[in-house]
């Protein structure tokens, strides 16, 4: 799959100082255990999932997710934040097989 | 009477048990863990030490359509500041672990949503770990009729 590692990253379009909201995300990935058999072949298909997600606000860690192949087929993530200042949320994130991805969005608080 | 060649039967079985028995436990281990095998593992804790909790809230559906897509929502009304992580676990699951979240007070509530996978009806457990040290767990039973475990 071509689009392997691509991601939506959703938020409020505007929200005010000191308001909690919610960040969601999707991520295209075939998010394998490594326990599933290819059924023409017979072979084990090998591990392929996320491992971790990084949301960093104004380059400061703010929340981290340690992913598993226990998640589902493109995988999505909802977390909630606090608005304090406007700026970027850069979500970071990586998969077993070395891939690795990052997604900027802007914030604005009124 | 146990006669010579009697003897020699029953050692020979008992050898070939003793070859194969360690490498079946070793492989059936490796493919499935239970509860406490994951907990152990991700916590250093047993499923004595957590606390049930009326603060922490899982949503999830009572019957999932497909074990391949299970929406999950977990929420806390417990300050962010006194959390330090939050965890799922598929009780049932070869492997229960499914996710751990890292709560710092810029989050502003303990919340985390995700759609996981279940290979049959088990509690989708939420572990909340606190700074003071203590496990708090809420869970609910989710029934699947078609697991998604592969």
């Amino acid at each position: 799959m071509a689009s392997v590692g691509r991601a939506i990253v959703r938020v409020p379009r505007k929200v005010s100082k000191g308001q909690v909201f919610k960040v969601q995300m999707v991520i295209t990935h075939p998010m394998e255990t490594g326990l599933r058999k290819d059924k023409k072949t017979g072979k084990i298909i090998p591990a392929h999932y996320i491992t971790h997600i990084d949301f960093y606000l104004n380059d400061q860690l703010v929340t981290k997710i340690h992913s598993s192949p226990g998640i589902s087929k493109n995988p999505y993530f909802a977390i909630k934040l606090k608005a304090e200042q406007s700026g970027t949320l850069k979500v970071v994130y990586a998969d077993n097989k070395g891939g690795k991805w990052e997604k900027s969005v802007n914030i604005n608080v009124a | 009477m146990l006669s010579r060649r009697d003897l020699f039967k029953v050692a020979g079985v008992g050898a070939a048990t003793l070859l194969v028995a360690p490498g079946f436990v070793g492989q059936s281990f490796a493919a499935k863990k239970s509860l406490d095998d994951a907990l152990k593992e991700k916590l250093g804790i047993t499923q004595k030490d957590l606390q049930a909790s009326e603060l922490i809230k899982v949503k999830a559906p009572t019957i999932a359509e497909s074990g391949a897509n299970v929406p999950v929502e977990v929420s806390a009304k417990i300050p962010a500041q006194q959390v330090e992580a939050l965890y799922i676990f598929i009780d049932k699951n070869p492997n229960p672990y499914v996710a751990q979240v890292d709560i710092s007070p810029a989050n502003g509530e303990v919340y985390f949503a995700t759609r996981v996978k279940m290979g049959k009806t088990s509690p989708v457990r939420a572990v909340i770990k606190m700074k003071d040290g203590s496990y708090l767990s809420a869970f609910k039973e989710v029934k699947v009729t078609v697991g998604g475990c592969g």
